[in-house]
């Protein structure tokens, strides 16, 4: 990358105010709150109100993102939103937020890559940075899972939670900031997590939404495997693309999908789980909203201080996967 | 903006147009309209339409192969596919990640933008970032809609306009005063409201109920969207130019999203150009969305209408509402 690098000034987060627990999950399904613990990590998870989109859930997340950093929305060049589970098939869910910020004109677009979609969303905000296109950048992760939730399958709806995190993007001092970012994809794994109904390939009818195949269906074992094996290998790629090692690490926050994939991780990489930010205990899998709501606490409990090497890791359905390496401004 | 470093260039450019041609005296027989009233409208006389199988990315995988045959570049000289949609296979994984499997390839990052119909404008122009300062060399950017399947067929105001399509372009650096030379992309959402499909996703999730009131459909403020349309194509375009310190003047051709004859007529009188200085091919091809865009370029580069060195300029406008415009120099 070249030498002007994108920082990131400001971090929010929001999480409804709903709280599903694994107790409350276990009267639903067929399952105890000490298996769903056991497997996943997760305890609880929040969910959106019925009433709530992924925009009421982004616009939030922005805002405190934008109070962080300092800086008001009219000095927004750029908003990018990640999500899964946008508002509409269009208009953007982007556009909804921009007019909720209080802006015009501004451009604003959504983008698809899945629970990977907030690196991916960073490294291309990071880009118009570092080209000096635009001087501020929003990013937003925001997902109502829930709305894509078969809630009469234990192996997906045990695991998904609703969420929502922002970052201010900007210009960091020489050397901080974004050091190096690696994206890839592998279409040849994409039915291991679709919603195999309501687009072009398979509209939506009454069967459909009777089969719930306009919901969520997952191959739990091939993503376990592809996300245990994923997890070390981009954030080692994304390393040596900035000349730096695992030991040089005092943060990884990856994708909060399941405690047993980072634990694995942390094996294979030979690093104390010390080094991973975890919190999918309070939000289960929130999707692309997990890594700026991970990044918001492990900030807020002192976990990451300016000089800090951090990587962000996603992984998920495309399939697809990215890690950024910054240097906390 | 303009580029301060490595300018992108398109080096090849495919299109997929479906096999079946849908004329306006057929659409007569669906619903209560007739050719005059909609050529009169719109300027449309027939439009493609997908077979029942088809989704976005098999129109997008053959778009994108024609695509990379014409550049000369082999599938796995690939760093990254964009994929812009408004009606992807699935909510997920991306379109793109299914193209990016058909066309045999492994690892390439891959990702779906959504910008309504100024999508393929956006997805350019983020391609661009990737390539002004290094990150990647080759960039696929595909525009692929299969709108059949989100048209409401008892609402003659929109099933008229609405076609399906695909077109890719194949981006790569080049010399200095070549390709893009600037963009501009700008939205605003208080026009949200104006053209959209408000049930199926977070905000409102789709019923038997909400199927059967087709509010799965797109819906669109005809008025509305004209007006904006017919201010932002002049607007953005002329913004666009300015930032690469070009005068209309300069135009040798514009490619405009092909939403209707209308609208570029008076963009056409605005900016006070003739209608020759503007590629329009949406009387066989209606309104693809984000592949409307490559599609008539592809056109005009196959009639002789963009030859080496010449300024066009692309722009896009819709749903959103969003707009963009971007100022090349054709290699």
């Amino acid at each position: 990358m070249s030498n002007s690098s994108a920082g990131i000034i400001g971090v929010g987060m929001y999480a409804p105010e709903k709280i599903m627990t694994n107790a409350d999950l276990a009267g639903m399904i067929n399952t105890t709150e000490e298996w769903i613990e056991s497997v996943s990590g997760i305890r609880e998870r929040h969910i959106a109100a019925p009433s709530q989109a992924a925009s009421d859930l982004g616009a939030v997340a922005a805002q405190r993102a934008l109070a962080r950093a300092g800086v008001s929305p009219d000095e927004v060049d750029l908003i990018i939103v990640s999500t899964v589970t946008p508002d509409m098939q269009f208009p953007s869910t982007a556009c909804i937020i921009q007019e909720r910020l209080g802006i015009k004109n501004i451009p604003a677009f959504d983008l698809t890559a899945v629970c990977s979609g907030f690196v991916y969303a960073l490294t291309v905000g990071a880009q118009f940075i570092s080209n000096e296109f635009y001087r501020t950048v929003l990013v937003i992760g925001t997902e109502v899972v829930s709305s894509v939730t078969n809630w009469t399958d234990r192996d997906t709806s045990m695991l998904i939670g609703d969420g929502a995190g922002a970052v201010v993007l900007r210009q960091a001092p020489p050397g901080y900031g974004v050091l190096s970012a690696k994206l890839g994809a592998d279409g040849s794994g994409a039915s291991f997590m679709m919603t195999p109904a309501g687009g072009s390939r398979m509209p939506v009818t009454s069967e459909v939404i009777e089969k719930k195949m306009n919901k969520m269906q997952m191959n739990g074992p091939e993503v376990f495997k592809f996300a245990m094996k994923m997890l070390p290998e981009v954030t080692e790629q994304a390393l040596e693309l900035a000349n730096l090692h695992t030991k040089d690490l005092k943060l990884i926050v990856p994708h909060q999908a399941n405690r047993r994939i980072i634990e694995a991780a942390a094996r294979r990489m030979e690093l104390p789980m010390e080094k991973f930010m975890v919190n999918v205990e309070k939000y289960g899998n929130t999707s692309s909203a997990t890594i700026p709501i991970a990044l918001f606490e492990a900030l807020e409990t002192g976990r990451i201080e300016s000089g800090d090497v951090i990587a962000l890791t996603g992984f998920g359905g495309g399939l697809a996967w990215g890690s950024v390496i910054m240097r906390w401004i | 903006m303009a580029n301060k470093k490595n300018n992108a260039g398109i080096v090849g450019i495919g299109v997929c147009l479906p096999e079946k041609v849908l004329t306006n005296a057929e659409l007569a027989q669906i619903v209560d309209t007739n050719d005059e009233w909609i050529q009169e409208r719109t300027g449309i006389k027939e439009r493609r339409i997908a077979d029942a199988s088809q989704a976005a990315s098999d129109l997008g995988v053959i778009a994108a192969q024609r695509a990379l045959e014409n550049a000369c570049v082999s599938a796995d000289e690939i760093d990254l596919i964009i994929v812009a949609t408004a009606t992807a296979d699935m909510q997920f994984p991306s379109t793109a990640c299914i193209i990016q499997e058909r066309l045999g390839m492994k690892n390439t990052p891959a990702f779906d933008v959504t910008a309504g119909c100024t999508g393929f404008i956006y997805a350019l122009t983020i391609g661009n970032q990737f390539i002004a300062n290094g990150f990647y060399r080759t960039v696929l950017v595909i525009g692929t809609e299969v709108l059949s399947k989100v048209t409401n067929w008892t609402d003659r105001e929109t099933c008229i306009l609405l076609a399906d399509g695909a077109g890719a372009v194949v981006l790569r650096p080049t010399t200095p005063g070549c390709g893009i030379l600037s963009m501009k992309i700008g939205a605003d959402g208080s026009g949200g409201k104006y053209l959209l499909l408000p049930a199926g996703g977070s905000r409102m999730p789709v019923t038997p109920e909400l199927i059967e009131a087709n509010q799965n459909k797109l819906h669109m403020d005809g008025p509305e969207v004209f007006k904006f349309a017919m201010m932002m194509l002049p607007e953005v375009t002329e913004q666009a130019l300015a930032l690469a310190n070009l005068r209309k003047e300069d135009i040798d051709l514009i490619v405009p999203h092909q939403a209707n004859i209308r609208i570029i007529e008076a963009a056409a009188r605005r900016l006070d150009l003739s209608m020759e200085k503007f590629m329009v091919n949406l009387d066989r091809y209606g309104n693809s969305s984000s592949a409307s865009i490559p599609i008539a370029m592809h056109e005009a580069l196959e009639t002789g209408r963009i030859k080496s060195g010449d300024v066009v300029v692309l722009t896009g406008f819709g749903a959103g509402l969003t707009w963009g415009s971007i100022v090349m120099r054709w290699i």
